[in-house]
């Protein structure tokens, strides 16, 4: 009994991307045999069948579109929640207990950076500094602190480089490749061996390119192989 | 073509063999071999141990000396200045090769070459570079 495509690429464990590299067939191509929206042709059907080492005639040529999602469930109804206790009368904050004497010397050090003298500071903070509390020296010197942050230079930004690396991708020539497929464009090959071949690519991916030779043959060429390649026809 | 592909080759044409097996053949210490093959900066200072691995392999040390100096920074370092000159560049191919033109684009694993005097771009896979003009020696800030 034939199956889907995806059904049996899930049992075997194997990703579309992984299915794409072994058979040649472009992922886009692979997700709309996958989705029923193209018949699989007796040549993809056969290397397929060869990837996921089953006969031919195991895949369903058209597999049947995906079901939709299944409704979600209704959440079953939750019991109510608990009242909340109603809140307790607060009681008051303990007072703070009087600055500490580190916190007034500090504070007329900063304040002095604003030429700021220890009258003026009683007058902007409105009492004089022996009655302020640790609580008030706390925010004092916070306000003060950021003041300071806010009227210094601001940090000029991180002048490191990162280097650029296109060795972190092969993007260029994946794209090189997209776009000849998609042209449709013979390309011409040479091999270390000295072999050629000359074929429009078919399907590709990091490690190897397919080809369809103007005879018809489809040939993978193993990318350690080739030396390089260019549009047939190119003068060198 | 850098001492790691160099090195990977041979490996390949002498059966592929595991790494930690020929290391043990040979007497390296685990990983030596390994660090070696996948590295993109210089490696193999060691001439005592690029002389053992020429042996196993049978080839002359001088091919493994030879390949040291073309790692794969110093041809992406060529590859880049290529690129921002515009100024032609020159590749010795394994093939026995040499191609000239100018480098439009290059990347994990290939090159895109524009020939001198127009034509179609070729496409050379950077393990098939054997030797390029100018050589650099200095190490690059790329990481790897």
């Amino acid at each position: 009994m034939p199956e889907d495509l995806r059904t049996i690429r899930k049992r075997k464990g194997m990703s579309v991307n992984q299915m794409a590299s072994r058979s040649g067939i472009s992922i886009a191509t692979l997700i709309q045999y996958e989705k029923g929206e193209r018949e699989i042709p007796p040549n993809d059907l056969r290397r397929l069948a060869k990837v996921l080492y089953i006969d031919e005639w195991d895949i369903n040529p058209r597999s049947s579109p995906p079901s939709p999602p299944p409704p979600r469930k209704e959440r079953p109804d939750r019991p109510p929640r608990p009242q909340k206790k109603p809140p307790q009368e607060k009681k008051p904050p303990p007072k703070s207990p009087p600055a500490r004497e580190t916190q007034i010397a500090h504070l007329l050090t900063i304040a002095a950076r604003f030429d700021i003298d220890r009258a003026a500071l009683e007058a902007e903070i409105g009492k004089p500094l022996d009655e302020l509390t640790q609580k008030e020296g706390r925010f004092w010197n916070g306000h003060f602190m950021r003041r300071m942050a806010e009227e210094q230079p601001p940090k000029s930004p991180i002048d490191r480089k990162r280097a650029y690396l296109p060795e972190g991708v092969d993007g260029f020539e994946l794209a090189y490749l997209q776009e000849q497929q998609e042209a449709g464009a013979p390309l011409h090959f040479t091999l270390f061996d000295g072999q050629t071949f000359e074929g429009a690519v078919v399907g590709f991916s990091p490690y190897q390119i397919t080809i369809r030779e103007p005879g018809g043959d489809e040939i993978t060429l193993n990318k350690l192989a080739i030396a390089y390649y260019r549009k047939a026809g190119g003068i060198r | 073509m850098s001492l790691g592909d160099e090195l990977r080759y041979l490996r390949a044409f002498h059966g592929g063999g595991n790494l930690r097996e020929i290391e043990e053949e040979i007497g390296l210490k685990p990983g030596t071999l390994r660090y070696m093959e996948q590295r993109y900066r210089r490696v193999g200072e060691d001439d005592e141990v690029l002389a053992s691995i020429a042996a196993y392999y049978d080839v002359p040390l001088g091919t493994l000396q030879y390949h040291r100096e073309r790692y794969r920074k110093a041809l992406s370092a060529y590859l880049q200045q290529g690129l921002e000159s515009g100024a032609t560049a020159r590749f010795e191919l394994r093939t026995g090769e040499t191609l000239t033109g100018r480098v439009r684009w290059w990347d994990l694993g290939a090159l895109g070459l524009e020939p001198e005097g127009g034509g179609a771009l070729t496409v050379v896979q950077r393990h098939a570079v054997l030797d390029w003009a100018g050589t650099m020696t200095n190490d690059q800030s790329e990481g790897g």
